[in-house]
């Protein structure tokens, strides 16, 4: 289940009336099929509530730890500062990641993570003096779950519409029986393209209707069901139910069998009841019977709630770390166990960041620009971006909380991700319309 | 607000309608396509109830039933070990620090309850102003948090704004609860998360409203936010000093642990006592205290122009039709503001106006654009309507097991964002909402086939043994299997009970043929593939 389901429509007013800031019409048909014939999977790691950035990479040199630690205040007083000792330190930077997340250093230290600061929704680069002045440059709906999802998803701060730009990559490619984007955490934005639908499946358990026996393809009732499905409804709500249904069994009688053979890497999770850990095994099952699909570009959406530590957030965000931390590392050995580790990239995203400046009960507030995650054999070990300089009301903040003004836009994140899978340059504008807003569109996580 | 003569002509055009129905009484089609809308799904004898009653007389009655309440949950403390100490009965943990007694006896009282459109609207504000028992495990503490919702849903939205901001559920869950003035020393804000919520979710909405619930555009055709950053932080710092009532025989003091026995108290010490920027330009003045801080915050958002068409479409979508026109929304906002007075007070915020302007709005039973009316029943509903429809008889512990597989464990969503969202897009037309399909996927639909195959087997799910005074769910064929001898009638019966009358001929064709695949000789098979097609349509699943 999704924490939070964005909308996919939320910014059509907004898109309609700034049309003009982009170079792309709405609605215009992508260029080029991906490029390459490898077999290539992006995996997004939705953190669903707003992810503490603040507490996942934490400064280790001495002047930094200590504005950190002023700023955040003491954990005994109501503060949210971790202690440093308690840092999994990362070669080369003087930046820890959170304890919990130590099985990522270890990634990190053999060179297949990459960090990607300050990080946030943008539709043009944006100093802090436009952010005072508002107006059209500021996105919309800053530090509201739902927006920020969506704009986290949608690419371009929902400005081209209300699809998500894991769809809108797999409308450039051929249709196909098992839809390109998966989810195995239920709806979302990002699925669904202008033209195509994501699919939703669930961890665990079988992939078939019930109700007409072991096998509904010799079952008359099944034969009667399916051509229901195809009468033509003239209700938007059953059409729409159609749909579902229609997809549903099409990419049931290719997934069932083979999620039912696939189980190699399962060891690797064992242990590990947590629901991203099955999240991603499931997602590692269908990577081992990729052959049997018909598609050799996929995109894959899980999540992982719960990280809207407006309060108790110390104890809170360890936890959730230590269920994220082993599972993407246990899904990272499992795409090295299958010999997948170059062709596959994960990455983190998340709704905000939160306040540096503690809330009472021990939590934190909304913010902005955060920290994210890019794990994979193809990635380049390195820190991008910039890290914000940890000061209340500094130059980094656009409030005196400690809300990040982002220096790197999600769409420069998102179009090197997508550039990696495939998407040709000259398409990238077309899946973030702001994408020439900024002066280098792609950044260099991978070789 | 509408225009005086536009009100003038809404409120006639109610009364005419509701004069009407009195007078003819109501087909049966029409009948139980109402009381899908109003309750949890028609049964024999309510569809017959409103058919010689009306529907304003059936409201009237409905609205002087007292709650069906839940029964035998007691406070507990909040450490399990303590509640449950070793040598505790089995189950103990389930049926005082799960929902799990909860939401059981929300099933039993649905399936059964008399005060069906009191449930029913409860059901809607839990979706709307929500305390998820993801977080809130204790039954008493959701328990007292859902009679609110029980006890105000023929009352006034003003109190359950009210109920709903005080209650220890809510204080816990979005962290008003010992909510502490500002720690300058320390560096510590007030906590913004209440606040933040209450505006964007549970009143106002992000954006400036008509009163049709449309969104109020800038000259630049830009939608105009109904608040920014200072007014959230002005609400962070209004909702200070309240803390949980004190313990029986603890000491009293802020902060005060966890205790969901009553609202939650102010501790002046601990409220911030300066100027707070609200809404609409109100600016609290320094130095009132927490309780006229609350009052005039909570006059402040429950005055807003918003709120109306806000509520009012929301509760219209839970209700009647995911995509209301918005001159619908206008009129049961013109309702909620307190010109209608069809039925109920006519103060601002009334809630029989606001319902009897959703059930009695003529687009709830004869909508001008049919292709976009109606909703897909979200899972808690597919389960009550089959039952109900059905004469199936349930303890609610299978019913509970199956809406949370379904996407829906009822009072305990993923987060204060509800199961879905109210404007989830409808798969394929963005332009359209369809709140339900944010938990109908490829895997859903596979586990609601299971749902109807088990529920339409015949022969019911067994009482779970591991529940005192299980008595299993079961929905008898009997009637269903005599009737499969002539397809024909046994199909004339589906569409009555199952479709409220009206059925596509291609979906009858296609039930005759199911009902015909097994010899005469095996009629519960006969009856069964045709209940099971029947219920699996899209023309069932979608209630139109």
């Amino acid at each position: 289940m999704s924490d939070y389901t964005a909308n996919r429509r939320q910014f059509l007013a907004r898109a309609a009336a700034l049309s003009a800031a982009g170079p792309f019409a709405l609605g215009s048909g992508l260029a080029a099929p991906l490029q390459g014939s490898d077999y290539r999977a992006l995996v997004c790691v939705f953190l669903y509530g707003g992810n503490d950035g603040n507490n996942m990479l934490v400064p280790m040199d001495v002047a930094g730890y200590a504005a950190y630690a002023k700023a955040r205040g003491n954990a005994a007083a109501g503060g949210l500062a971790l202690q440093a000792s308690s840092l999994a330190p990362l070669d080369g930077l003087t930046l820890g990641l959170h304890g919990a997340l130590a099985p990522l250093a270890e990634l990190w230290n053999q060179g297949h993570l990459a960090l990607q600061a300050n990080v946030g929704t943008l539709l043009r680069p944006l100093s802090k003096a436009q952010f005072a002045n508002g107006g059209s440059g500021v996105p919309g709906n800053l530090f509201s779950h739902s927006d920020q999802q969506a704009q986290w998803q949608q690419g371009g701060s929902g400005l081209q519409g209300s699809s998500g730009w894991g769809g809108r990559i797999a409308d450039l490619q051929p249709a196909s029986t098992v839809p390109a984007v998966i989810s195995v955490s239920g709806n979302n934005v990002f699925m669904n393209g202008a033209s195509s639908q994501g699919l939703a499946v669930s961890a665990g358990g079988n992939f078939a209707i019930k109700g007409f026996g072991a096998n509904p393809a010799r079952n008359p009732l099944y034969g009667l069901y399916t051509s229901l499905l195809q009468q033509p409804y003239a209700n938007a709500e059953q059409r729409a139910a159609a749909a579902v249904l229609n997809q549903a069994l099409r990419a049931s009688e290719a997934l069932n069998g083979a999620l039912a053979s696939a189980g190699s890497v399962a060891g690797l999770f064992s242990g590990q009841g947590s629901a991203i850990a099955q999240q991603l095994l499931t997602v590692a099952k269908l990577l081992e019977v990729r052959a049997s699909l018909g598609v050799t570009r996929q995109i894959f959406f899980v999540s992982l709630g719960g990280f809207d530590t407006h309060n108790n957030q110390l104890a809170q965000q360890e936890n959730l770390f230590g269920q994220l931390g082993p599972a993407l590392r246990a899904f990272y050995d499992a795409t090295q166990q299958l010999g997948l580790a170059k062709q596959v990239t994960t990455f983190t995203a998340s709704d905000f960041a939160r306040t540096l400046q503690p809330a009472s009960g021990g939590g934190s507030d909304h913010a902005w620009g955060n920290h994210q995650l890019i794990m994979g054999g193809a990635v380049r070990r390195g820190l991008y971006g910039r890290m914000p300089e940890l000061l209340l009301g500094g130059p980094d903040d656009v409030s005196d909380e400690g809300r990040w003004l982002p220096s790197t836009a999600v769409d420069q994140m998102s179009a090197t991700l997508a550039s990696w899978l495939g998407v040709g340059a000259a398409d990238l504008p077309l899946l973030f319309p702001q994408l020439g807003n900024f002066a280098t569109p792609t950044l260099g996580y991978f070789a | 607000m509408l225009p005086l003569t536009r009100r003038a002509i809404c409120a006639s055009l109610l009364t005419a309608l509701m004069a009407t129905a009195q007078a003819a009484g109501l087909d049966e089609g029409e009948a139980r396509r109402f009381l899908a809308q109003a309750s949890f799904g028609p049964t024999e004898a309510s569809t017959q109830a409103l058919m010689a009653s009306g529907k304003a007389a059936w409201l009237q009655e409905q609205f002087a039933q007292p709650a069906s309440d839940f029964v035998g949950i007691v406070a507990v403390d909040v450490n399990a070990k303590i509640g449950c100490p070793e040598g505790a009965p089995p189950g103990c943990k389930r049926d005082n620090y799960s929902l799990f007694p909860l939401q059981v006896q929300f099933f039993r009282n649905a399936l059964g309850g008399p005060d069906q459109l009191r449930q029913r609207t409860a059901l809607a504000l839990s979706q709307i102003l929500v305390v998820s028992g993801q977080q809130i495990r204790l039954p008493y503490a959701m328990a007292n948090y859902e009679r609110i919702f029980l006890g105000h849903a023929f009352g006034n939205f003003r109190d359950i704004l009210r109920e709903v901001t005080l209650s220890p559920a809510m204080g816990r869950f979005l962290n008003m609860a010992n909510n502490d003035k500002p720690n300058p020393a320390k560096g510590i804000a007030p906590n913004e998360n209440y606040a933040r919520e209450l505006l964007q979710l549970f009143s106002i909405g992000l954006w400036q409203l008509n009163p049709d619930g449309s969104q109020q555009l800038d000259a630049r055709g830009l939608p105009l936010p109904s608040y920014d950053q200072e007014v959230v932080e002005g609400f962070a710092h209004v909702f200070t000093g309240w803390s949980y009532p004190p313990r029986p025989g603890g000491r009293d003091r802020f902060p005060n642990p966890p205790n969901f026995s009553g609202p939650m108290l102010a501790y002046a010490a601990h409220h911030d006592l300066g100027a707070k920027q609200l809404l609409l330009g109100l600016t609290l003045p320094a130095g009132q205290g927490a309780a006229a801080d609350l009052e005039a915050a909570l006059d402040n958002v429950f005055k807003h122009p918003n709120v109306g068409p806000f509520i009012g479409r929301q509760l219209i979508q839970q209700l009647v039709t995911a995509n209301p026109s918005p001159a619908y929304v206008a009129r049961v906002a013109a309702a909620f503001n307190g010109s209608s007075g069809a039925l109920g007070g006519s103060a601002r915020g009334d809630m029989k106006a606001t319902l009897s302007a959703i059930l009695l709005d003529p687009e709830a039973s004869a909508p001008p654009q049919p292709q976009n009316f109606g909703k897909l029943r979200e899972p808690i509903l597919q389960l009550t309507y089959l039952f109900r429809a059905l004469g199936g008889e349930s303890d609610g512990v299978w019913l509970r097991g199956q809406a949370a597989a379904l996407g829906q464990p009822i009072y305990s969503p993923p987060s204060v964002f509800n199961f879905f969202p109210p404007d989830y897009d409808l798969p394929d037309d963005p332009s359209l909402d369809g709140p339900a399909f944010g938990v109908f996927n490829a895997s859903a639909t596979f586990r609601l086939s299971g749902m109807f195959a088990t529920a339409l087997n015949g022969k019911g799910v067994p009482p779970d043994d591991k529940v005192a005074g299980s008595t299993g769910s079961k929905i008898d064929l009997t009637r269903w299997q005599a009737l499969a001898a002539d397809p024909a009638a046994l199909v004339k019966e589906i569409r009555r009970v199952l479709f409220a009358g009206r059925m596509s001929s291609s979906l009858e064709q296609a039930l005759l043929k199911a009902a015909q695949l097994a010899p005469a000789s095996k009629p519960l098979e006969r009856a069964r593939a045709a209940l099971f097609l029947a219920v699996m349509s899209p023309e069932y699943l979608v209630e139109h």
